[in-house]
């Protein structure tokens, strides 16, 4: 946990980590290239030795054992021209061992009766027994050579063989057996008659073979068997299997391995080869070759572990240094980055403290150029510009608080120049009306009123053109002069007329303010109405509908317009709904005006009950139409209802 | 060459076994198994190491013969009292004029079989050349390859292993505990192969071993005979329930014979020789010599030529 959090907040332990894990990977690759190649170099350098001890074990051994196979045809040529004077056997098979000291028996042995005169068996064997060669006629009732292999073999194959090694052993003690490995070369006589007459048994012994094989030690644990054509072991270095056992001897109880078997199988048919195989539960190289001469096989073992011994050495020593090379590598690196960087500890400690508001706070001094030393001057920059714009922006929050404070009062002055208490007429049972004024903005432009003068109920709804604070201090300049004209008791157009030509002189940002202007004489119920510009109120009759209007010029534009009024006799029970476009002109998100027909629908579908309610209602239509969006237009709804 | 040291050695043996013999006076006994030493002769070793023939009085030497010459000559001069056989050698035996008597019968089932080094059904090598044993013992297999009309050209030899291995015979007679192993043992044939042919599996189920005495010598102290039968077969039960013990027993005659084998052999010899010991149908060891097996092996040797005359069981109880 700590290590990684070390790593997650050091940039030198992180930089230095992934370069030394990148060296890491590049060496890795490489020694496995190196340590492949001469592993392959190692286990063919150890083949190639293998090969060489077996190929000079088996010429050395086909030199001795054809010298012995030329002693044997030279042999046969004597017999055959002495084949009728049986002791000439005897000085024959005499001087061949007296002569040859690589033989150390020889016999020439003769079918039954061949010799009438001899009796069945003649067999003239001498044997140098180390001191003196000695010889004698073997073939007895008690030794009947005729059933023995050495006889029968050239017998029965008609042509020259090599017996089976066998050991000549000593009775004595059993530890101190003598094992000396003998083998006989057996040449069948072939009479003049092309019949099989007899055998020549030529005995040598392969003592030298036996030691120089099992001297073979080309590493500590390798070491050579020999294999007869029977699967024998005729030299292996556990005295136990000598002779008695076979490669195949555990295959009795247990099954071989499918490579031990094949193994065994080329061994027998006299292949050559290299198997990888386990001995004895280790992984080792088995080298072989035959004796062509005598069908053995000779094979040297060596065990993985000891070919690839100093290998294995080397490439752990490798990894050893490699490893302290990378962690040395890793600490020097952190180090030297470590030292490289901690300015910018620094810098980051103090861009902390100035995240945290403190710009006062000192920067480190710094001379380096590099990218390091940019970056401080940048912050020092950064430091003074922050500064600077902070300041500017705590005044004009100064400033702007100001005015939002202003504007608040205006609001709510201006809000108070409209009339806001209903009912509006308590003492006025007939009249049912309602009114409500929202700017878009602080302040708007928007205007409603009303007052009753002389038995006649004067109102008005207008709309300034623009808004914000300009367009409010307009509407406050209309608002006064529509009570001022509208208490002298003037029809609606001739107040509209006054108004226009007060509002057109000195106009210079040429406002000007759509206005609906109506007087109802609460007598007769009649209504008179000038309509200046305004969008047409709506008659709130079972089916509501725009009231027609004559049209007339806003106010404002220009001095000296007349205007036409309208009446309307019999208004009495005629609920009326003036408004300013923030009704019908009200936009959604996607910029969707309510529109007029969806206004009637409303009004059609909600019937008038009370001004009030109806005022409410429509803010609601107009809420749900507008929904997130935000208010775009001032929005003012007068309702009245002068009952009957 | 070792035949020829171990003959002058045996030669030696065989010619002063009669004095040696006189020796030991009238109570020794010279046993003489039919092969050299092996598992095949556990229970006589056991009963001699473990004392039994010394407490039924006994004195035994146990002596193996040679490559060359067999139990049944030593026994014919007398250089032994007490051989091991197989029915159809004893069968033989009786037919050459040698009065044999069985005093214990230990196989109930026959081993024999011919093995073809050829890697094909003997069956189907009609005229081969076959290895067979020189000390005899393979009369049943001769038999049947004349009632199946084989005729195999038959080898006698002292060199089996060897003729086998060179490929100088086409197959070979083998008794399954010893040489059929040592075929194996060799890689040359594999035990899944269809190169066998086993005479019990195919109604020639003949037993073999026994005990034998010259009916001469028999007579002279039948006694004698019964109480060697008895530790003889005391030492075979001693082996069957102490196999591992046996082994080490057999081990140390055959180094003490100089014989070339291996435990592994011996063990597996050691297991068949005691599965061929439990009778067919009861599973047990009968020790009971057969009539009808006696019958079916005269029978065949007679037809085959092999003896001249009839035998009956009569002849070789005691």
């Amino acid at each position: 946990m700590r290590i990684g959090h070390r790593l997650r907040s050091s940039l030198s332990a992180r930089i230095s980590l992934w370069t030394v894990l990148f060296a890491a990977i590049v060496f890795i690759i490489s020694i496995s290239v190196v340590a492949f190649r001469s592993r392959n170099a190692v286990r063919e350098e150890a083949i190639k030795g293998a090969n060489r001890v077996l190929e000079n074990t088996i010429l050395r051994t086909n030199y001795i054992l054809e010298d012995v196979e030329d002693i044997a045809n030279n042999l046969e040529w004597l017999i055959l021209k002495d084949l009728d004077n049986p002791d000439a056997m005897m000085e024959y098979s005499h001087s061949i061992v007296q002569n040859n000291t690589i033989l150390n028996g020889c016999s020439i042995s003769f079918e039954p009766y061949f010799y009438p005169q001899k009796g069945k068996y003649f067999s003239a064997y001498s044997n140098n027994n180390g001191r003196y060669v000695y010889t004698m006629q073997e073939g007895s009732d008690n030794y009947q050579y005729f059933y023995l292999n050495w006889y029968m073999l050239p017998k029965l194959l008609m042509q020259p063989c090599w017996t089976e090694p066998y050991t000549d052993q000593e009775e004595g003690d059993e530890a101190t057996m003598n094992l000396e490995m003998n083998v006989s070369y057996c040449k069948p006589i072939i009479g003049n008659d092309g019949n099989f007459i007899g055998v020549i048994s030529l005995d040598i012994s392969l003592k030298w073979l036996s030691e120089t094989i099992s001297a073979v030690k080309p590493y500590p644990n390798a070491y050579a068997f020999l294999l007869g054509r029977g699967g024998c072991y005729l030299v292996h270095p556990d005295p136990q299997k000598l002779f008695y056992e076979s490669f195949f001897t555990p295959g009795l109880v247990y099954a071989l391995t499918p490579e031990q078997k094949q193994l065994g199988k080329d061994m027998l048919d006299w292949k050559e080869g290299i198997r990888r195989l386990e001995v004895d539960g280790d992984p080792s190289f088995v080298i072989f070759r035959p004796i062509l001469t005598t069908g053995w096989s000779l094979a040297i073992v060596c065990p993985e572990s000891d070919i690839f011994g100093g290998f294995r050495r080397f490439r752990n020593t490798l990894l050893l240094s490699l490893i302290l090379g990378l962690i040395l590598m890793f600490l020097v690196m952190y180090f030297i980055i470590h030292r490289q960087i901690r300015p910018l500890s620094r810098l980051a400690s103090h861009a902390e403290t100035m995240a945290s508001g403190n710009l006062d706070v000192e920067l480190p001094h710094m001379d380096r150029t590099d990218e390091v030393g940019v970056l401080n001057r940048t912050f020092r920059y950064m430091q003074v510009s922050l500064r600077k714009y902070i300041d500017e922006l705590t005044t004009a929050t100064a400033k702007r608080e100001r005015i939002e404070g202003e504007l608040q009062i205006a609001r709510d002055i201006q809000m108070g120049m409209v009339p806001s208490t209903f009912p509006a007429f308590p003492d006025r049972q007939d009249i049912d009306l309602y009114a409500s004024m929202s700017p878009a903005k602080e302040v708007g432009g928007d205007l409603y009123d009303y007052f009753i003068k002389d038995q006649n109920l004067y109102f008005a709804v207008a709309d300034v053109s623009g808004k914000g604070v300009p367009a409010s201090l307009f509407m406050a300049v209309v608002r006064n002069l529509f009570r001022v004209v509208g208490s002298a008791g003037l029809p609606p157009e001739e107040i509209a007329r006054q108004i226009n030509n007060t509002l057109s002189e000195d106009n210079e940002q040429l406002m000007f303010i759509t206005m609906f202007i109506g007087r109802i004489n609460l007598e007769d119920g009649s209504l008179s109405f000038c309509n200046c510009g305004h969008n047409p109120p709506v008659l709130l009759k079972d089916k509501p509908e725009f009231m027609q209007c004559e049209p007339n010029v806003p106010l404002g534009i220009a001095p000296g317009f007349q205007f036409n009024g309208q009446s309307i006799e019999g208004f009495r029970g005629t609920p009326i709904l003036l408004y300013t476009d923030g009704l019908n002109e009200a936009e959604n998100s996607a910029h969707e005006e309510l529109g007029n027909e969806r206004l009637l629908q409303s009004l059609a579908t909600n019937p008038f009950k009370d001004a009030k309610t109806t005022v409410l209602m429509l803010q609601g239509v107009v809420s749900a139409h507008v929904g997130d969006a935000e208010q775009s237009d001032d929005l003012t709804l007068l309702c009245i209802n002068l009952k009957p | 060459m070792n035949q020829r040291r171990l003959t002058a050695i045996i030669l030696a043996l065989a010619l002063s076994l009669p004095l040696f013999a006189q020796s030991k006076g009238e109570s020794t006994i010279v046993f003489t198994p039919q092969w050299t030493a092996q598992a095949q002769f556990a229970g006589y070793y056991a009963a001699l190491e473990l004392g039994f023939y010394k407490e039924e009085g006994l004195e035994v030497v146990i002596e193996h013969p040679n490559a060359s010459r067999s139990a049944i000559d030593r026994m014919r001069k007398n250089q032994s009292q007490v051989t091991t056989l197989p029915l159809s050698q004893a069968i033989f035996a009786l037919d050459s004029g040698v009065k044999l008597v069985n005093l214990l019968q230990t196989s109930m089932n026959g081993s024999l079989m011919i093995v073809s080094r050829r890697g094909v059904n003997p069956l189907k090598q009609k005229g081969a050349r076959v290895a067979s044993f020189r000390a005899g013992y393979d009369q049943l297999a001769r038999a049947v390859a004349n009632e199946l009309g084989l005729e195999y050209e038959w080898l006698e030899t002292a060199s089996l292993l060897n003729l086998f291995i060179a490929g100088a015979v086409d197959a070979s007679v083998a008794m399954s505990f010893n040489e059929y192993y040592q075929f194996l043992q060799t890689g040359l044939i594999e035990r899944n192969e269809d190169i066998v042919y086993r005479l019990s599996d195919h109604g020639y189920n003949i037993q073999e071993e026994g005990l034998y005495m010259t009916r001469e010598e028999y007579d002279k102290n039948p006694e004698r005979a019964r109480k060697f039968a008895r530790a003889s077969q005391r030492g075979w039960e001693w082996v069957a329930y102490h196999q591992e013990e046996a082994l080490e027993i057999v081990m140390r005659q055959i180094h003490r014979n100089h014989e070339a084998t291996n435990p592994t052999l011996q063990r597996l010899m050691l297991e068949e020789v005691l599965d061929l010991m439990e009778g067919y149908e009861s599973g047990e060891r009968e020790y009971v010599l057969r009539g009808e097996m006696v019958n079916q092996a005269v029978a065949l040797m007679l037809k085959a030529g092999i003896i001249r005359t009839e035998h009956t069981i009569k002849e070789l109880l005691p």
